[in-house]
């Protein structure tokens, strides 16, 4: 993927995750933990799963939500998925 | 489609708090439609309002949760899962509902899993919506 298109996906991840938690985008680095770091619970990302794949128009299977735990998951499984 | 015996059979929740009455329509996976008929006789219009019963958003909110649960559960058949619990909700209400009105609840799937689901949602009387919005919910 691009290096351009790499960092907007960042960006768009970021944004959608920090709307679906209410906390500010600067705190969802690429390595914050959803759970330890940002108070997330599991329903939580599976709304930002339902999210990427509304956006991006993929389908994620379940088993993968276990594998959503920070930002830089949420950026390799649209990658993944986008393929 | 669905009576009132396979509805219970389905999710825990009873008297006051069965929010439906019928279902009327299944797509395993996809989206469910069921009725709810609002009747004077229902304890709440005594004090929601005095003199002016109008039926609680609250509890529109819960018709269409009831209904999102029926759905999960027929979609994924060996689901074990007894209670559910909402963890989010943004429904926007439009127009009062009133005793003698039928409320018609329609929820489509937006993601579906063993953990838990999150469903579009719409309330309808006399085919106008009346409150639409979001829900997600866990069960367990």
């Amino acid at each position: 993927m691009p290096d351009t298109r790499k960092d907007n996906l960042e960006q768009e991840l970021r944004e959608i995750i920090a709307k679906i938690v209410e906390i500010e985008p600067e705190r969802i680095t690429l390595e914050a933990n959803f759970v330890e770091d940002l108070g997330m619970d599991s329903m939580m990302a599976l709304e930002i799963l339902a999210a990427m794949e509304k956006k991006y128009k993929i389908q994620v299977p379940e088993e993968k939500l276990n594998q959503l735990k920070t930002l830089k998951d949420a950026i390799k499984l649209t990658e993944d998925y986008l393929k | 489609m669905m009576n009132i015996e396979e509805i219970q059979s389905l999710i825990p929740q009873r008297y006051p708090f069965l929010m439906l009455d019928k279902v009327v329509e299944l797509k395993e996976g996809e989206l469910i439609r069921a009725y709810k008929n609002v009747s004077i006789n229902e304890d709440y219009f005594r004090g929601h309002f005095p003199n002016t019963p109008i039926f609680p958003g609250a509890l529109t909110a819960e018709a269409m949760a009831q209904a999102a649960c029926i759905l999960l559960k027929k979609s994924i058949p060996d689901l074990d899962a007894t209670l559910f619990y909402v963890t989010n909700i943004k429904i926007r209400f439009f127009k009062v509902i009133v005793p003698g009105d039928q409320l018609h609840v329609m929820i489509k799937t937006i993601k579906m899993t063993r953990i838990g689901g999150l469903f579009e949602t719409q309330a309808l009387v006399n085919e106008e919506i009346v409150a639409k919005g979001e829900m997600t919910f866990a069960c367990k």
